[in-house]
């Protein structure tokens, strides 16, 4: 009797750990929550709410879509590149975020997310269908330009004038990877991580962009790296 | 005693499931080009040749209207591309509807929304709307199923194709036919494939086509890709984002349009962006037939833009001249672009489409009474 008591336990215990070790090392999904913010407030839609960054008036954002791309986990011994990995990232929901969900990832193995801001030249100068890519998509421009990694899309009102705003970002060099901590909560549980993506870096620069004199960035270089310039600083874990 | 009740049992069981099984139906193989993508067929709703034979049968049928005298192809007729040439359509109640007749190609890709206010969300859903409008075939649901389960062929056709006779698989049929109008043969394919090349006038409004202007950087362009999409020249797939206002009323005669479907207002005048393929055999043009010419249509785009609040940001935008005047809305195209936009437009029409057997009205053939 008194014999039994400690193989019991002893039985038991090991049943936990063994559990506990199972749970730690089976895959987990990881949720990647990007929330949109202009500033320190969550981004609003259809609203006269922002203040010209350079100069007089107030703006309103109508459609804003972005380009992720190339999702890679890095750890110490290895880097897990998601298959397919182009998202479309936009805001236009009721949930007001958007979710990439990375499945079967051994979660304890990676402590940084590098991703693209944009389509990866290779993607940009061929026409593949892959993840969100879709060349009769809204983001395609022509099959001899690419994408269009950042559209937005509105209206500047400044003394009684009504300017439309249009920014359509692309171009192979404005691709650009950037890297965010992965915070590893216990690796116990599926996880969800949530990146705030601020808009209002686009135009709080150095100098910020007057919105009226640059109300549309195209085709024009310079402009586009202008705006562009800000896609190293665009994302950071919330 | 015991041993023949479990015969009849399963007789029964074996009758009950022959009955109620799906039948034995062949997909469809289909080509469809590369670069019109993927494309969208329900689960519920195979692709098959069974549905497809059924479907263009019914199509065609005026059977299916209240008076036995209109079908679907009374208003999509073949050689316009599945439209009527009429502005408004005009139905079994002989009063014009409010809107025009929309083409029927390329159903597989493109907005996931039907009809000019997207207010149905599959095909599926869309086919028994017109059978029962007042308006358009003016026909009881439960009565035509009765007209159909007395038709000599009907039921065979059914029954090879769904099982039963019921206005589910009726709606379904008729989806399939639908898929299966593909127009990828025009001049704009076989140059995508690299088999011919366009003429000088054609490529040069291609190319505007394809363009939005930029003056920092002297592009000129008509900025129609911002809408029309580069291949499929419809209006996009993803959300709502294949609907918007291109300008044809001022803030005092806007239309519902989607916001009829959605009740927001930042939907008020917005309208599905229609493929543009078949163009030039499509006349008279945007959902109430306004423009009887594509002349007119590329008047309207370049000088003829009214100004609401939910106009296109890009179409205020859009101007091949140094922009003086925010507030005038011009594309300020010469009359030679706007003729090789035209030209170009032409290279979307697909002579194998208007003509295809396939699709044409089987009650006209021998072949299909077999
Ligand atoms: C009286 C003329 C008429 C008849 C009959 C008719 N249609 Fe139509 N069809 C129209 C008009 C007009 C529209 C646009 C209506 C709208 O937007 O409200 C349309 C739109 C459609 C669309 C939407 C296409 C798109 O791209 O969104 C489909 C699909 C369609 N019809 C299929 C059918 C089928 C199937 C039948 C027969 C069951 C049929 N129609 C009978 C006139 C007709
Ligand atoms: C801002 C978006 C937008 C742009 C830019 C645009 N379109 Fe459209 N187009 C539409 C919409 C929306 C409709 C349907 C409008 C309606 O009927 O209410 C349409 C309709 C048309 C039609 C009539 C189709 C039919 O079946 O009746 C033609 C032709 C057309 N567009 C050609 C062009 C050309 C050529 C250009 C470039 C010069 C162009 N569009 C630029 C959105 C656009």
């Amino acid at each position: 009797m008194t014999k039994t008591i400690p193989l019991l336990t002893t039985l038991l215990l090991a049943a936990v750990v063994a559990g506990i070790t199972w749970q730690l090392q089976s895959p987990k999904s990881l949720t990647l929550r990007f929330y949109p913010y202009m500033g320190e407030q969550v981004l609003v839609f259809n609203d006269l709410r922002y203040q010209n960054p350079g100069g007089p008036g107030k703006f309103l954002i109508r459609d804003l879509q972005l380009f992720i791309s190339n999702i890679h986990l890095i750890g110490k011994k290895q880097t897990y590149r998601q298959p397919d990995s182009y998202h479309l990232l936009r805001f236009d929901n009721d949930k007001g975020y958007f979710d990439i969900v990375l499945k079967d990832v051994a979660l304890n193995e990676y402590d940084r997310i590098e991703l693209g801001i944009g389509v990866d030249p290779d993607a940009n100068g061929s026409i593949v269908f892959s993840g969100d890519l879709d060349p009769n998509g809204r983001m395609a421009w022509n099959w001899q330009v690419g994408y269009k990694f950042l559209l937005l899309e509105g209206r500047l009102t400044s003394n009684e004038k009504s300017i439309p705003l249009v920014y359509h970002i692309g171009f192979d060099e404005s691709y650009t990877r950037v890297t965010v901590p992965l915070a590893n909560d216990s690796g116990f549980f599926d996880q969800i991580t949530t990146l705030k993506v601020d808009f209002s870096k686009l135009f709080m620069q150095e100098t910020p962009v007057n919105m009226e004199q640059v109300s549309t960035v195209k085709f024009d270089p310079d402009n586009v790296r202008l705006i562009a310039q800000a896609f190293p600083d665009l994302l950071s874990i919330n | 005693m015991s041993v023949i009740t479990v015969l009849i049992v399963l007789a029964g069981i074996t009758f009950w499931k022959i009955a109620n099984d799906p039948p034995v139906t062949t997909p469809v193989e289909f080509t469809a080009p590369f670069v019109f993508g993927r494309f969208q067929i329900p689960k519920d709703n195979p692709y098959t040749y069974e549905s497809v034979k059924l479907g263009r049968r019914l199509f065609y049928d005026p059977l299916l209207s209240g008076n036995n005298e209109i079908s679907c192809a009374s208003c999509h007729k073949q050689e316009l591309a599945f439209t009527d040439g009429l502005p408004r359509a005009i139905g079994a109640s002989k009063r014009a509807l409010p809107f025009n007749s929309m083409s029927l190609s390329n159903l597989m890709w493109g907005p996931r929304h039907f009809f000019w206010n997207g207010r149905v969300a599959s095909l599926e859903q869309q086919a028994l709307l017109p059978i029962q409008h007042v308006d358009e075939m003016d026909q009881d649901l439960d009565e035509l199923m009765e007209e159909l389960k007395q038709d000599d062929r009907y039921p065979v056709l059914f029954r090879n194709a769904y099982g039963r006779i019921t206005p589910e698989n009726t709606a379904k049929a008729l989806a399939s036919f639908q898929r299966s109008l593909i127009s990828a043969n025009s001049k704009y394919d076989k140059y995508l494939r690299g088999e011919i090349s366009l003429s000088d006038q054609e490529e040069y409004g291609r190319k505007l086509f394809m363009a939005h202007p930029d003056t920092k950087v002297s592009l000129r362009g008509g900025n129609c890709i911002d809408c029309h999409s580069q291949f499929l020249t419809a209006g996009f797939a993803t959300g709502f984002d294949g609907f918007s206002n291109n300008g044809l009323d001022d803030d005092e005669h806007l239309q519902d349009g989607l916001y009829a479907f959605t009740g927001n207002d930042a939907h008020r005048g917005l309208f599905k962006v229609p493929t543009l393929r078949n163009i030039a055999v499509t006349a008279p043009y945007m959902h109430d037939g306004r423009f009887a010419s594509l002349e007119q249509v590329l008047e309207h785009y370049n000088s003829g833009i009214k100004m609401s609040q939910t106009l296109s940001p890009l179409i205020i935008e859009a101007d091949n001249r140094e922009k003086v005047d925010i507030q005038s809305v011009s594309l300020n195209l010469t009359e030679t672009e706007m003729k090789a936009i035209i030209a170009f437009l032409h290279t979307l029409t697909d002579e194998d489409f208007l003509t295809n057997e396939d699709f044409s009205d089987p009650f006209n053939r021998g072949s299909d009474h077999d």
